[in-house]
């Protein structure tokens, strides 16, 4: 950890330098706030993917093989101090998301090296080892964690349909970062304000909301608003070593089933319930063929809402505006309309973009809603589906591996 | 209930999450914004104490030009170029001679033998009568020539397009160029990102050069060694803000310096050390966001300022203790 130390301090004299003086607004001006933090020099970026792998396989390697939650509680700090902190909470994993799908859809903009490798490895580690990531080396993650007080179990009805919103969240960043509008993620990360210390005054308060939440509500952004949580979710589900609740054969003493603060333990599954809904069989075969129609519901109501929707690029928004309001164009205070005004651009070239912009949101807005429909479909469908569970057993989709059920169980 | 305290304290977050993300959202459309909080007024910069204000206008006249460009003097006369023309008129404004060009001069200077009118890619010289004796033509083609001096035999031509001084003898044989580049990693070459590069030779002979993108002014010998430098990076009315400032500079007699700067035009005095000694002219007295005015001195300690929009020579003098 010294040398690591070390090194980062090395290389923080090859950072980029200042060509020229800043210059000196030292007469009452307040600066912008930045939205991005300054770029870093190469080597500490790849520096950040090096640390990332360690944090990465300590916590897997935590998670599995040593089972303390102790040592995943000191790499959340970590990961909190570092990744959080020192790195201003940029780029992490989840806001990645985005510019995976930019540099997909847009051929001017090429992902770094670095970003992609930020948006890979831990979704490569998860199919391995679980959402170790969510447990150890996730700087949002571990801030939540770190402050969990007093954590209320949720009925299963509200979780599943909060549980939607990732889906939703994730849907709606990448068609914004598909269709050039915004990166939403890192703009509502509730987190980054606090980590670098100089968030607006709502974003402040959106972060403390969050964290008050999480005191009650178990890590409410991982479960209920993470974006990347799906795509984790996913990966863990067929992750090949998975963190058990028990080292050997469970014994069914049920002290394992209050510890998880996520509800991600399932439960052995009751064989009298199972009985219960033998007629279920019709029902799966009724929720099979809505799916389709779910999906094509869903499209149908996205491509209906792609007009309000695409009202969230600026372009479209101000081709709107100028066009409604003509007289905005004698609005000196107007940034937008005078700048899209000093840019030389004509009124018809801004609405020839507009144009194309909204044509790609009502695309995207059918395979987002699509998306959404098929996702309502297959919820409504895992109500009747049984897989029969013989011992408690983590949830592989949701559980975080954060390793607090190992404590519980009384098998060694 | 259960927990209803606490579940009402959620309840109570949610909605204060979802009414900030949508305050949030809703107030950065166009015809939301409030007012650029961030702004950068101008203004109060250019507001000068008149304690400040050590010169004052005597004299301005109005010159025939439609574009002038450059201006030097000596002791009683003042060349002023321009258009595609050069004039010489006394230190009332009255014209005592014109010479016509085939193209625009940028700049001009007097020798004790000749003049000098440097266009954008080439310098002619002429005799005190305003006879061509040649023209210097073998520049690049990025060539931007702005400002002309001479010590000792040797020509220096400020080259704004290559960042370069180049040295020549009388007889127009290149003597090598000046790259301003050192060891010293304060020191990189000349930053001129407009065509604003000026040079001049103060009373004692040394060879200054304005860096304007550091906002410095270097002292160099005749070889291109540094010797020395000082600079003034601020909004302040003591120093030079901008991408590249002072624009144009001139020697008083006792060594200070007299400096023009654009965006925010105005004249100021540093003393030989480079310390800020007052102003000779105040931002209200230009333009603003224009042309910086070229700079001429004479040996009394006059300064004369080319007023590039007002199209006027404008004289200031010191003003009585």
């Amino acid at each position: 950890m010294l040398i690591f130390a070390l090194l980062i301090f090395s290389l923080e004299g090859i950072a980029q330098k200042q060509r020229f003086p800043k210059p000196e607004f030292g007469t009452g001006y307040s600066q912008p706030t930045p939205v991005t933090p300054e770029p870093r020099a190469l080597a500490l970026e790849y520096t950040d993917v090096f640390v990332l792998l360690i944090v990465l396989s300590l916590a897997s390697w935590i998670a599995i093989k040593n089972r303390s939650r102790k040592k995943m509680v000191w790499l959340s700090v970590f990961t909190l101090l570092y990744f959080g902190f020192y790195r201003d909470g940029c780029i992490c994993s989840i806001g990645s998301v985005q510019n995976v799908a930019l540099t997909i859809f847009d051929p001017g903009y090429a992902i770094s090296i670095t970003t992609l490798l930020f948006f890979l490895i831990p979704l490569v580690f998860t199919l391995y080892f679980g959402r170790t990531f969510c447990a150890g080396a996730c700087s949002l993650g571990a801030i939540q964690d770190l402050l969990i007080v007093n954590p209320l179990s949720m009925p299963q009805w509200l979780r599943q349909i909060l549980g939607l919103i990732p889906y939703l969240y994730l849907s709606l960043a990448l068609l914004f970062a598909a269709t050039g509008t915004d990166f939403i993620i890192c703009r509502y990360d509730p987190f980054v304000g606090i980590f670098r210390m100089d968030a607006a005054f709502h974003m402040v308060v959106l972060g403390i909301a969050f964290l008050l939440m999480g005191m009650f509500i178990a890590r409410p952004y991982c479960r209920f608003l993470c974006p990347y949580g799906v795509l984790l979710n996913w990966m863990s589900r067929f992750s090949k070593w998975h963190l058990p609740i028990t080292p050997a054969a469970c014994i069914q003493c049920k002290l394992c089933s209050d510890s998880c603060p996520f509800d991600a333990i399932d439960y052995p599954t009751d064989e009298k319930l199972v009985k219960k809904r033998i007629w279920g069989v019709n029902r799966f075969l009724v929720y099979v063929i809505l799916i389709p129609i779910w999906i094509l519901t869903g499209g149908f109501a996205g491509s209906m809402a792609h007009t309000w929707i695409s009202k969230a690029n600026s372009k479209v928004y101000l081709a709107e505006l100028l066009i409604r309001n003509p007289e905005v164009q004698n609005d000196e205070k107007n940034l937008d309309v005078q700048a899209f005004l000093s840019s030389g651009k004509s009124m018809e070239m801004l609405v020839s973009e507009a144009t194309i912009i909204r044509q790609k949101f009502y695309t995207g807005c059918w395979i987002a809603g699509g998306f959404m429909g098929l996702v309502i479909g297959m919820t409504l469908l895992n109500q009747i589906i049984f897989r029969t569970k013989y011992d408690y057993q983590p949830d592989k989709g949701n559980c975080y591996s954060c390793v607090r059920c190992v404590s519980y169980c009384p098998v060694k | 209930m259960k927990n209803k305290g606490i579940v009402i304290f959620l309840i109570i977050l949610t909605i204060v999450i979802v009414t900030v993300v949508t305050l949030d959202y809703y107030s950065s459309k166009p015809d939301e914004l409030p007012e650029n909080p961030y702004a950068l007024n101008l203004t109060s910069f250019e507001k000068v104490d008149n304690s400040q204000i050590i010169y004052t206008e005597i004299r301005d006249f109005t010159i025939n030009f439609s574009e002038p460009a450059g201006i030097c003097c000596t002791k009683d006369q003042i060349y002023v170029v321009g258009d595609q023309k050069m004039q010489i008129i006394d230190s009332y404004g009255k014209l005592i001679h014109e010479f016509k060009f085939d193209q625009k001069p940028t700049c001009v200077y007097t020798s004790a033998q000749n003049i000098f009118i440097g266009f954008r890619k080439s310098v002619s010289v002429l005799t005190g009568d305003g006879v061509k004796i040649m023209d210097w033509n073998s520049f690049s083609d990025s060539t931007v020539i702005t400002s002309i001096t001479e010590k000792s035999g040797i020509i220096f031509i400020a080259d704004a397009g290559k960042r370069i001084i180049r040295k020549y003898n009388p007889e127009g044989l290149s003597l090598g160029v000046i790259e301003g580049k050192s060891e010293n990693e304060q020191i990189h070459g000349f930053i001129i990102p407009s065509p604003y590069f000026d040079i001049a030779f103060n009373a004692d002979g040394e060879f200054w050069v304005v860096n304007p993108g550091k906002h410095a002014l270097e002292n160099y010998t005749i070889n291109g060694d540094l010797r020395t430098w000082w600079k003034a990076t601020s909004v302040r009315i003591e120093g030079f803000s901008g991408c590249c400032n002072p624009a144009h500079f001139a020697f008083l007699p006792d060594g200070s310096f007299v400096t023009s700067e654009k965006g925010r035009v105005r004249i100021k005095i540093y003393k030989p050390s480079g310390e800020f000694l007052g102003v000779v002219a105040a931002p209200s007295k230009f333009e603003q966001n224009s042309h910086p005015p070229d700079l001429a001195t004479d040996n009394s300690g006059n300064i004369y300022a080319l007023d590039l929009d007002k199209k006027m020579i404008r004289q200031f003098v010191k003003k009585e203790k």
